[in-house]
């Protein structure tokens, strides 16, 4: 039995804010990181549950996908349009989290809130230029998720629960690449990229390159972004685009893996990813088994 | 297990096997936990972190790990344990295929293996093997070396649509 004072279920965003603003307190959604990790119940007493919010949703609105925090990784991975996004790199990200029973219970929101540098959906969604939506006693806001990570478990997320994420959709014409370099079907990253390319006439216009499991938080490649603008988008950009990334990560050895073997394989990770969104290797569609 | 007499204790009103139930738990209790609690021990704790999926339960029809999920949150549900397999005293074609198969050793993963497998068949009942290796990835067993589960699940699959 876990240490936990009270469970709390509100039905409105306005009272499970108001709980929320009392020290002591955290949201469950999953329960799949929070349950099972104790760094992230340190001075937890209560927990206040997200499930009657109202907020297992996915919907496209004025240009907008809404990704409810309720959404499951499972509801995620199979939903159609997110499939159809930037060759459904989220989707990707989200069959490959956990095992088919992980995905049945724990959320695309949670596994930003939990903000671990080796989670499987970030890169994806910073690619996608994902926003968050937080609802604390002072309001909402929405934060840029490229913005919102600060280190291992540690987000801007103050006494605030996550409603949504949202994916601009305009900008999202672009093609995706996602390789996951994990030690099997069911484990965490190692290392992974996540990558979106605008290409016109074959040459790149757009670039967003972002790695998981290489740095405190998931790291967006900038200089290697810069570098992959008004370039072809062939084998020979990639492998110094793959040199860039080496040098700009700042992994370290764990369980997993080492600091080096990470090194090595995220340079590998963005040419594989890079490949997919230029159309050199085929994009996979692990969705089909989530 | 241990009880904290300052911890209020909450009740829950749930679908367990088909059977309304009202349980009273404890805030921190774990779905498992509270299985255990009243007398359903068919479901195992194994790793107790998600890991090895051998505490599967079935949740409104999704396969989940009730070790990772408080019991509160099952509040309202319908849920179904390898207790509610038996139909009329029988074998579930599931179980009775594992049994065949020889696809349980030591039997501590197999309520988890056979519960994912149920909530698996529901929706694919005619898969192919990577199907099924996919659909098993989470479930970690010791002793089979996997080859026999699979055989099983696909003997299962083919004994429920007769």
């Amino acid at each position: 039995m876990l240490k936990i004072a009270a469970y709390h279920s509100p039905t409105t965003l306005d009272e499970a804010a108001a709980l929320l603003a009392e020290e002591g307190r955290t949201i469950i959604a999953g329960g799949t990181d929070l349950l099972v990790n104790p760094r992230y119940m340190v001075g937890v007493r209560e927990v206040v549950d997200n499930r009657r919010l109202g907020l297992n949703y996915i919907f496209e609105e004025e240009g907008w996908l809404h990704i409810g925090a309720g959404a499951t990784m499972r509801s995620v991975a199979r939903h159609r349009q997110v499939q159809a996004l930037a060759n459904g790199i989220l989707a990707r990200g989200a069959a490959v989290c956990g095992s088919p029973n992980i995905r049945n219970m724990a959320t695309l929101a949670g596994n930003v809130a939990s903000a671990s540098p080796s989670a499987d959906t970030p890169p994806s969604l910073i690619a996608l230029n994902a926003q968050v939506v937080l609802v604390g006693v002072q309001g909402e806001r929405s934060v840029p998720l490229d913005s919102f990570f600060v280190g291992p478990a540690k987000s801007v997320r103050e006494r605030e629960l996550i409603r949504e994420l949202r994916l601009p959709l305009a900008e999202n014409d672009v093609r995706g690449g996602f390789y996951k370099i994990g030690r099997t079907a069911e484990d965490i990253s190692m290392v992974n990229a996540a990558t979106t390319l605008s290409i016109q006439e074959g040459v790149i216009i757009k670039a967003r390159l972002v790695l998981g499991a290489v740095a405190p938080i998931p790291l967006r490649v900038v200089p290697a972004e810069e570098a992959l603008l008004s370039q072809p988008a062939t084998e020979e950009t990639f492998q110094r685009i793959a040199e860039i990334v080496r040098n700009e990560v700042r992994p370290i050895s764990d369980q997993r893996a080492s600091a080096d073997y990470r090194r090595r394989m995220s340079g590998v990770a963005a040419v594989r990813a890079l490949r997919q969104a230029a159309g050199l290797a085929p994009h996979g569609e692990e969705w089909r088994h989530a | 297990m241990e009880r904290n007499g300052d911890m209020p204790e909450l009740d829950i009103t749930l679908k367990v096997n088909g059977r309304t139930v009202k349980w009273r738990v404890q805030p921190g209790d774990t779905l498992l936990e509270a299985l255990h609690a009243h007398h359903l021990k068919g479901t195992k704790l194994i790793c107790g972190t998600g890991d090895c999926c051998g505490c599967g339960v079935i949740l409104n029809g999704n396969s989940i790990n009730s070790c990772c999920m408080l019991a509160a949150q099952a509040d309202g549900g319908d849920l179904l344990t390898i207790e509610g397999l038996l139909q009329e005293g029988k074998l579930h074609p599931i179980q009775e295929a594992f049994a065949q198969e020889g696809a349980a050793q030591c039997g501590y993963c197999t309520p988890g293996f056979i519960m994912r497998t149920y909530a698996f068949l529901q929706e694919h009942p005619h898969p192919t093997e990577e199907d099924v290796r996919a659909a098993l990835a989470g479930n970690i067993c010791r002793c089979t070396g996997y080859v026999k589960p699979i055989a099983a699940v696909l003997r299962a699959a083919e004994a429920m649509q007769l």
